[in-house]
């Protein structure tokens, strides 16, 4: 006997349903996230070599040739995957979103999980990572151009690569999922957005340095539009309620009934909430 | 299969499905959190009082007891909003403090210590986790986020001090050094020379500050306290914001299949402001 689900898949009764129908790739998610782990320790690893030895001093041609290339590299890389990515989700995205399957959606949802997981983990290595490394090498090493071995990899390297996961959470919920294609969600703007805005933010920062402050204090005002920008990250607590949201007033009705919540508190269950 | 009317079949529709979904959406959440925590807060930590948390020969009585826990009470307040007003999780601060303090030992093991050289007795960073306890303790018991401000905040300043003492008082103690007297902490700061920073010790160590005794930090750790309950009901308020639902219009909406008009009904329920 076959049939015809929610998500306009055809099963029959010999057909496994997977446990986590609901989630097909959180592999990818953390492959992705192990790629994005493996870069950045490679040029973790590539500072630790080159960093003491070629990048003092930018007038050298040694620096040029270890810390500029690195530096080209970041940005022509970084670039291409954003075009690549960008162009795909766009031109395979979902034109007729008014007739979505419920469990589509959930599935949907769970892959924008997933995307905005490796956002968050590329912000990681930027905000966290990167970012006090820098702190590290400019309060002991004297800097001579803006284009130092810590931010040709945190500022020219780490932080295009999550703007580009950003803005592909962005315009993968967009063109994917009605909350936030029927409308502009302002939360996930912001949560995009106001980190994006710490590049922009740079300039500043480099305008400072390059004309009063040459030493570093890292608590200086100079720096506090990374902070408010940095803040904005607090919009995901936003995004966080509009899929619970989407979750119990819809989708988990929809597809479990109306008592759905009984399930969720049914004791006798071991994966009783 | 059986089909019901809502479209689920007898497996997918279950109560255990359902849970599972929801659990494994639980993980992907918590995942997201920490790392944004590790990132966000992090940047936070770092550009507005992380000269204060980089350096012992930093950790004075005067800004440092005042200046770390006013600014690190923020992010545990909007957390405990998102967190309580809509899961009635009472952790939120002590998982901000975790994060913060993780993030930390990873940069000052491969950043300070691997790459500049510091040792890690220079570079340790400060603790508030047992004011952070102690803020999640009062929200449980109070509920109230005026009482958790007055109470758990001032606590919270109050507690920072005498929660680092037990790292700090090595460093405090009182060393003859060609006939200056100085604190080990300072003496660690002249040893391991920081060429692109200003010397903090020649800007703090001036004034009034021995004053009271050589005890100038429960002055200290009270004006913080009194800052911490300010700073409390603020970052409640911002977290508040950012969880709030807003939307606007989108105008590229007809490419996803949605007509131009938007109608009150588009196949879902509208979100719950």
């Amino acid at each position: 006997m076959a049939s015809l689900d929610t998500a306009g898949t055809v099963e029959t009764s010999k057909t496994k349903t997977p446990k986590m129908w609901f989630w097909t790739s959180p592999g990818k998610m953390f492959l992705a996230m192990a790629v994005i782990a493996s870069g950045w320790l490679i040029q973790r690893w590539y500072q630790q070599w080159a960093g003491w030895e070629f990048g003092m001093d930018s007038t050298h041609p040694d620096f040029q040739f270890y810390w500029m290339n690195l530096f080209y590299f970041n940005l022509a890389f970084t670039a291409a995957l954003g075009i690549g990515i960008w162009s795909y989700l766009w031109l395979t995205r979902d034109r007729d979103m008014v007739n979505l399957a419920p469990r589509e959606e959930v599935k949907r949802i769970f892959n924008f999980v997933g995307i905005l997981t490796c956002y968050v983990f590329a912000v990681y290595w930027a905000g966290s990572f990167f970012a006090e490394q820098d702190a590290a090498w400019h309060q002991v090493a004297i800097r001579d151009t803006s284009f130092t071995p810590s931010h040709i990899v945190l500022f020219y390297g780490a932080f295009p690569l999550y703007i580009v996961l950003g803005i592909t959470s962005y315009v993968y919920a967009m063109t994917r999922l009605p909350i936030y294609s029927r409308r502009i969600s302002i939360p996930l703007t912001m949560a995009v957005a106001g980190p994006f805005m710490l590049m922009p933010n740079l300039g500043f920062n480099e305008w400072g340095h390059a004309f009063w402050a040459f030493e570093e204090i890292f608590t200086a005002p100079i720096h506090y539009g990374f902070v408010i920008f940095g803040w904005t990250a607090l919009a995901l607590g936003g995004v966080l309620m509009e899929v619970v949201n989407r979750f119990v007033n819809y989708l988990f009705p929809t597809i479990y009934g109306k008592d759905f919540a009984k399930e969720l508190t049914d004791k006798k269950s071991p994966m009783s909430l | 299969m059986a089909v019901s009317e809502s479209g689920s079949d007898s497996k997918l529709g279950s109560g255990a499905d359902l849970r599972f979904l929801s659990r494994i959406f639980d993980f992907a959440v918590a995942l997201i959190v920490l790392m944004l925590l590790m990132a966000a807060f992090h940047v936070h930590a770092m550009l507005t009082i992380g000269d204060w948390d980089f350096w012992v020969d930093w950790k004075d009585e005067r800004f440092w007891v005042v200046i770390t826990p006013v600014l690190l009470i923020t992010f545990p307040a909007a957390f405990q909003y998102i967190f309580w007003e809509n899961f009635r999780l009472p952790f939120a601060a002590t998982l901000c403090l975790l994060a913060l303090v993780l993030a930390e030992w990873i940069t000052r093991v491969t950043a300070f210590n691997m790459w500049a050289y510091m040792p890690f007795s220079m570079v340790w960073p400060a603790t508030l986790i047992p004011g952070a306890i102690v803020l999640d303790l009062v929200l449980m018991l109070t509920g109230n986020m005026l009482m958790t401000a007055i109470f758990g905040g001032m606590a919270f300043g109050l507690m920072f001090y005498p929660g680092n003492w037990p790292m700090l008082a090595a460093f405090m103690q009182p060393v003859d050094v060609h006939g200056s007297l100085m604190s080990v902490a300072d003496q660690i700061g002249y040893t391991y020379t920081r060429t692109s920073t200003p010397e903090y010790l020649r800007i703090i160590n001036r004034g009034t500050l021995r004053t009271f005794g050589g005890s100038a930090a429960p002055v200290s750790a009270f004006f913080s306290a009194f800052l911490c309950i300010i700073m409390y009901m603020i970052w409640w308020q911002i977290g508040k914001f950012f969880c709030k639902l807003i939307t606007i219009p989108n105008v590229l909406r007809t490419h996803m299949g949605y007509g131009q008009e938007e109608k009150p009904n588009e196949g879902d329920l509208p979100l719950k402001a």
